[in-house]
C-alpha cells in the first residue's frame, strides 16, 4: 500500500469522512460503487414485490398507504443510484447489469409475496431489518451516502409504522387474518435471518476495513432480534425456530441459518430471481424510445 | 339514485379507475423520475375519489371504502377510457392528457355548480390537478409528432369524448385540435375493468365482513 493509501484508510478509519471531488484510492472507489449499486438494486427491485398488491390493496386508506410507501422505495433507489452516477457508474449502466444478472440486490426481495399477511411482514419486519443496516450507514467513510441515508432512515420508520399497522388490524380481526399474518413470519423467517449475512468477523469484512460499513453483521442481525422478537411474541404470533431464546449475557441463540439458500439466492437463484428480472427488463427495453426522446430534447 | 350521487359516483369511478391504472406504473416506468410521479398522480386521484365517494356515501347511507370495492363492476360508472389497460407510455400519455384535459372543463363547471359542497370539493380537487395538467402538457409537446403517441390520440379520442356529457364535448374537441367522432359512451364495460375489478376486490372479497 503507498503512502497516500495509508494515509486515506488512516483517515476513514478514524471516522474521517470522503466527498465526491475528493482523492480516493480506487480500490475505495469500486467497493463503494459495488456496495450502494446494490443498495440501489434492492430499493428498485425490492418494489416488485408489493407492487402487485397495490392493485388488491382492500381499503382506499390502505391503497393510499401503500402506493406512497412503495413509491418512497423508488425514491430512494433514484437518489442512491445519483450517488453511484458521482463516483462514475451511469444509472442507464447500473439498471443494464441489474436485468443482465451482473450486479446484486438483496436476498429477501428474491421471494414470492403470497398474501396480504406478507405485505405487512414485509413494511413491519423487512423493513426494520432494513433500516438496522441503513441507521449504521449514517456513519459511512462516503459522505454523500451517509446524508441520503438520513431522509431514508426517516422515511423507512413510517414504513415500519405503516406494517406494523397492517399487522396489528389483522392480528385484531378474524382467525383467518390472525392465520394470514402467522403464515407470512414463518415464510420470512428464513429470509430475514440471513438478511444481514454471514457472522463474518468485523476485521474481516472489507466493507468495514474501509469504514463503508461500520457495523457487523451479527451485531446487525442481534439487533434485529431484540428489537422485534419481543413484539412478535407480544402479538401472539410464534417464530418457526425451536432453539431462538435470548441467554442470561443478553445475546440471541438460533438455529443455524441457511447459508447455502442465501449463497444461491443472491446469486440469482431465488424463487422470484428470473421472473423479476425478466420483467424488469421488459419494460426497460419497451420504454428505451421514451429516454431516447428525453435525451435528444436535451441535447 | 338522485342526479347529484349520480354524478358524484361517475367522477369518483374515473379518478378511483384511473388511479388504479396509473399505480401500475409503479417500478416499471421509462425513468426512475416518471415512476415517482406517476405514484404521486395516482394518490391523488385516489385521495379525489375517495373525497367523492364520501360526499356520495352520506347520500346513499354508506361508506367511502363500500362504494369503492364492494360494488359489482356492472354498476361502476367510469368512463371506458379510464378501464382500458395500455401498459405502453404513448398511450398512458395519451390518455392522461386527454383526460385531464376533459376533467378540466368538467371541474370548471362544477366549480360553479350552486351545490356549495360539490363547489368546494371542485376547486379542492382542481389545485392539485393543476399540475397533472402541467405534467400532462409537458409529455405532450415532448411526444407531439413520435408516431405512436399519434396513433394513441387517434385510438383513444372516441373513448376520451365518452368521458364528458354531450354538451361539453365540442369545446373539448376545441381544446385538443380534434374533430368531434362517435364517442365512446359510459355504460358498457370493458373485460378490462372486470379484470381490474377482480384484482381490486381481491383481498377483500377473501374473507367476508373483515376490517383491514
Amino acid at each position: 500500500m503507498d503512502a497516500r493509501t495509508q494515509e486515506f484508510v488512516e483517515y476513514v478509519q478514524g471516522g474521517g469522512q470522503v466527498e465526491t471531488g475528493d482523492w480516493m484510492p480506487d480500490e475505495y472507489r469500486a467497493k463503494l460503487i459495488k456496495f450502494i449499486e446494490m443498495h440501489g438494486n434492492s430499493e428498485l427491485m425490492g418494489v416488485l414485490p408489493e407492487r402487485e398488491w397495490i392493485l388488491r390493496a382492500p381499503t382506499l386508506q390502505r391503497k393510499l398507504a401503500l402506493t406512497a410507501k412503495v413509491q418512497d422505495e423508488v425514491g430512494h433507489s433514484q437518489l442512491i443510484y445519483r450517488v453511484v452516477e458521482d463516483l462514475g457508474k451511469p444509472r442507464s449502466q447500473c439498471l443494464q447489469d441489474l436485468v443482465d444478472g451482473r450486479s446484486k440486490f438483496h436476498n429477501v426481495f428474491h421471494y414470492p409475496t403470497k398474501t396480504w399477511g406478507d405485505v405487512g411482514v414485509i413494511a413491519w419486519l423487512v423493513d426494520a431489518a432494513a433500516i438496522i443496516s441503513q441507521k449504521a450507514l449514517l456513519k459511512c467513510s462516503y459522505a454523500p451516502y451517509a446524508r441520503i441515508m438520513k431522509k431514508i432512515c426517516w422515511e423507512e420508520s413510517f414504513h415500519i409504522l405503516h406494517g406494523r399497522d397492517v399487522i396489528l388490524t389483522l392480528m385484531n380481526g378474524k382467525d383467518e387474518q390472525r392465520a394470514l399474518v402467522q403464515e407470512a413470519v414463518d415464510r420470512w423467517w428464513g429470509p430475514l435471518m440471513t438478511f444481514h449475512g454471514t457472522a463474518i468477523p468485523a476485521d474481516e469484512d472489507p466493507m468495514v476495513f474501509w469504514r463503508i460499513k461500520s457495523q457487523g453483521n451479527e451485531e446487525a442481525r442481534q439487533q434485529f432480534l431484540d428489537g422485534y422478537v419481543p413484539q412478535i411474541w407480544e402479538l401472539g404470533l410464534t417464530v418457526p425456530d425451536q432453539e431462538l431464546r435470548k441467554n442470561d449475557d443478553g445475546v440471541w441463540e438460533y438455529s443455524e441459518p441457511d447459508w447455502d439458500e442465501l449463497k444461491r439466492v443472491v446469486t440469482g437463484h431465488g424463487p422470484m430471481t428470473a421472473e423479476r428480472l425478466e420483467f424488469r427488463r421488459r419494460f426497460l427495453e419497451q420504454e428505451a424510445w421514451v429516454r431516447e426522446v428525453v435525451l435528444t430534447e436535451a441535447a | 339514485m338522485s342526479r347529484r350521487a349520480e354524478q358524484l359516483l361517475e367522477i369518483a369511478d374515473d379518478e378511483l379507475i384511473l388511479g388504479w391504472r396509473d399505480s401500475e406504473w409503479t417500478g416499471i416506468a421509462p425513468t426512475l423520475e416518471e415512476d415517482v410521479a406517476f405514484s404521486s398522480i395516482a394518490q391523488n386521484e385516489i385521495g379525489h375519489a375517495r373525497a367523492l365517494y364520501e360526499l356520495a356515501s352520506r347520500d346513499l347511507g354508506t361508506t367511502a371504502d363500500a362504494l369503492a370495492f364492494d360494488r359489482s363492476p356492472e354498476e361502476y360508472r367510469s368512463a371506458p377510457l379510464v378501464e382500458l389497460r395500455r401498459l405502453d407510455w404513448a398511450r398512458t400519455i395519451a390518455r392522461h392528457w386527454l383526460y385531464e384535459t376533459a376533467d378540466e372543463l368538467r371541474l370548471s363547471e362544477l366549480k360553479s355548480s350552486d351545490d356549495a359542497e360539490l363547489a368546494g370539493l371542485a376547486a379542492k380537487m382542481d389545485r392539485e390537478e393543476v399540475y397533472h395538467r402541467m405534467h400532462a402538457q409537458m409529455w405532450a409537446d415532448r411526444l407531439r409528432g413520435d408516431e405512436r403517441f399519434e396513433a394513441a390520440l387517434d385510438e383513444l379520442w372516441p373513448y376520451a369524448l365518452g368521458v364528458l356529457a354531450p354538451e361539453q364535448r365540442p369545446a373539448f374537441a376545441d381544446r385538443v385540435g380534434r374533430e368531434q367522432v362517435d364517442a365512446v359512451e359510459r355504460g358498457e364495460h370493458s373485460d378490462e375493468l372486470r379484470e381490474l375489478w377482480n384484482e381490486m376486490t381481491m383481498v377483500r372479497r377473501s374473507i367476508p365482513g373483515a376490517t383491514w
